[in-house]
């Protein structure tokens, strides 16, 4: 591949991304601002189009959102610990909202106290979430499987 | 504006106490007088005041870790578990809890027993109810302390006042911007006016409650000025309430010298304002907490982290410090780690408390520094409010005056941004809204270019989420490599 070819398709896959909606927020009643505002920065420098919830969004504020904009993708972060009941039906209740095909990540300290990470992993693709990330992925990395799943799934 | 910074009357304390009693079906049960009776039967030695009141005297710093659990049993033998390695007792509370979600407290409750591990976050009081809080006062031989993040935490202090905890945690702007997401700041002020005003009530029956604002706000490159002029406030608010044991706190910034000048100018400064406003019989004491950001996932890193904080806190003459552990960057501890984090902890405490930090010109310029921005901002507060710092505070939020960085709440400006500069002290790397003079502003923009320079890169928004990541990543300055 030479290299105008290769650049022009980055610049389409950007393209692409462009129209690519995500959903981005902090499940259930957890207040850690930061890492949302940073993901946020990323993924929009990514080429993501990102409605950013914010903090403390409930499993059907994610939904509505992903639903108003088209969404391919919604992103649960959780990092005080309750993730495992907060997290827990998500997948369901997008089925049941028509959402069957959406890409679903999770990611963060999603369980109370320090556990392997791929006990939690497993726990949380059994929950129906298609990745589970720890709180220190490089967001840009996301941002790549993030594509290839969307694209997947259309 | 309903809300004004002055004592609540009985009357209004008295009507607003049937409704807040009335919010979950454990509020029936505290009677005010028999707390009363409760917190006389308490021994000295589990009093918070009094140990602060001691460890102020002879200039030691004391040690409390955070701690909660869902499960009763659980929490205390948690707390006694740890209650040997430091001076001071929490119950951290959990993060339902803290919206007054009880129902979703119940749900993680029923939970955890059926998993037979905690699920929860923290300790939910309100659920357990005045018994049960009891049982785990009575458990202990240590004073404890209701830590938490709730901009409504009436019904909280109402059970575990009269339970016996003798501390009380928060504020109406510090446990609102940094924890709430839409909550009015009118409104989380006055629910705040109300535990100040019980604690008042206590105070005048003989039962001093220690009242401690939260100091790190979002913990996140928060300067000094910031979240002093936030505590100075909390503590007028509180003693216009009648609150007399005020502990204020600031949360490791990491460059010493700024953290040793934060501490002093602190106590200095609260001096000044409560005088001013007329307060002179007050007991006011300080609070460290160790570094609030995010941490390296390797312990041995982490107690690197600790020990500094730890360090920083004895030099700064703090009164007390609140210690992290080795699992931070994995979420809520084992109590062996949390442990581990208070022995850490007691180990540099006790190598460095003889010393003292030697007064210098850059100390002295730091505190002066500090002094003049919180003068600045404070006088613009006082000013919007007409002289009222309550109505001030909800105007100078509103306009950006008082503004705290990487914080949740929609009321907040979010403008001021920090940054690092070439010797790691928080600076301001755009002003926001916030008033400070041209001198100060150049002093700031100095700094950072002075980095910017030594890093071969403009600052910018990247630097800032550099110095966000830096601790954990082994550093304190996010510099390019």
């Amino acid at each position: 591949m030479n290299y105008l070819t290769k650049n022009r398709r980055t610049q389409g896959a950007n393209e692409d991304m462009s129209e690519t909606n995500v959903i981005l927020g902090v499940i259930g009643s957890d207040c850690h601002a930061v890492g949302n505002k940073i993901i946020d920065t990323v993924l929009t420098g990514e080429g993501f189009r990102v409605t950013n919830l914010g903090v403390m969004v409930s499993q059907d504020e994610f939904i509505d959102a992903a639903i108003e904009v088209g969404a391919g993708a919604i992103l649960v972060s959780s990092i005080y610990g309750h993730g495992e009941i907060d997290c827990a039906g998500f997948r369901g209740r997008c089925i049941e909202r028509g959402l069957e095909d959406i890409v679903l990540y999770v990611g963060g300290n999603l369980v109370i106290g320090k556990r392997e990470f791929s006990e939690v992993e497993s726990m949380f693709k059994d929950m129906g979430y298609d990745r589970v990330f720890p709180p220190t992925v490089d967001i840009k990395s996301v941002a790549q499987s993030l594509r290839q799943d969307i694209v997947a799934r259309q | 504006m309903q809300l004004r910074n002055k004592k609540l009357d009985m009357d209004t304390f008295l009507s607003e106490r049937t409704e807040v009693v009335a919010s979950w079906v454990t509020g029936k049960d505290v009677d005010f007088e028999e707390g009363v009776r409760y917190q006389h039967s308490l021994p000295e030695s589990k009093r918070f005041s009094s140990v602060l009141a001691a460890a102020d005297r002879e200039g030691r710093t004391l040690r409390q870790p955070r701690a909660g659990v869902a499960l009763v049993d659980e929490h205390i033998k948690l707390l006694q578990f740890l209650e040997d390695a430091c001076d001071l007792l929490p119950s951290t509370i959990d993060a339902y809890t803290r919206l007054n979600h009880y129902e979703k407290a119940a749900e993680g409750i029923a939970r955890s027993t059926a998993a037979g591990t905690s699920l929860l976050n923290g300790f939910p009081a309100v659920n357990h109810g005045l018994k049960e809080c009891r049982r785990v006062v009575e458990s202990l031989t240590k004073p404890v302390q209701v830590r938490h993040g709730t901009p409504d935490a009436r019904l909280l202090a109402e059970i575990t006042l009269a339970a016996g905890f003798t501390a009380y945690e928060g504020g109406g702007i510090s446990y609102n911007i940094p924890y709430a997401k839409k909550v009015p700041l009118e409104r989380s002020l006055r629910h705040w006016q109300y535990c100040d005003r019980l604690v008042g009530f206590y105070e005048e029956r003989g039962v001093r409650i220690n009242r401690e604002p939260f100091g790190p706000l979002s913990g996140t490159l928060v300067p000094p000025f910031v979240s002093h002029c936030v505590a100075i406030i909390e503590g007028l608010l509180a003693l216009e309430q009648g609150c007399k044991c005020i502990t204020l706190g600031y949360g490791q910034a990491g460059n010493l010298v700024q953290d040793i000048a934060a501490i002093r100018s602190l106590r200095e400064l609260a001096n000044e304002y409560f005088q001013a406003a007329g307060f002179t019989d007050y007991q006011l004491s300080t609070v460290f907490h160790q570094w609030m950001g995010g941490f390296p996932e390797n312990e041995a890193m982490a107690f690197s982290v600790i020990c500094s904080g730890a360090a920083a806190a004895a030099l700064a003459g703090a009164t007390k410090v609140i210690v992290k552990t080795p699992h931070e960057a994995s979420g809520v501890p084992t109590k062996e780690a949390n442990k581990q984090g208070l022995e850490a902890t007691t180990q540099t405490l006790n190598m460095v408390r003889e010393q003292i930090f030697p007064m210098s010109p850059t100390l002295d310029q730091e505190i002066e520094l500090i002094k003049r921005e919180v003068r600045c901002v404070l006088a613009k507060v006082f000013e919007l409010g007409e002289g009222d710092v309550a109505i001030g505070t909800v105007r100078a939020v509103a306009a950006g005056v008082l503004d705290v960085p990487f914080a949740p709440a929609t009321c907040n400006a979010g403008k001021l941004l920090p940054v690092r500069d070439n010797v790691g002290a928080v600076r301001i790397f755009d002003a926001g809204r916030v008033p400070l003079p041209d001198d100060v502003l150049t002093f700031h923009r100095d700094r950072v270019a002075e980095r910017a320079k030594a890093e071969k890169r403009e600052a910018s928004s990247q630097m800032v989420v550099d110095d966000i990541y830096a601790i954990s990543k082994s550093r304190l300055i996010g510099r390019p490599r």
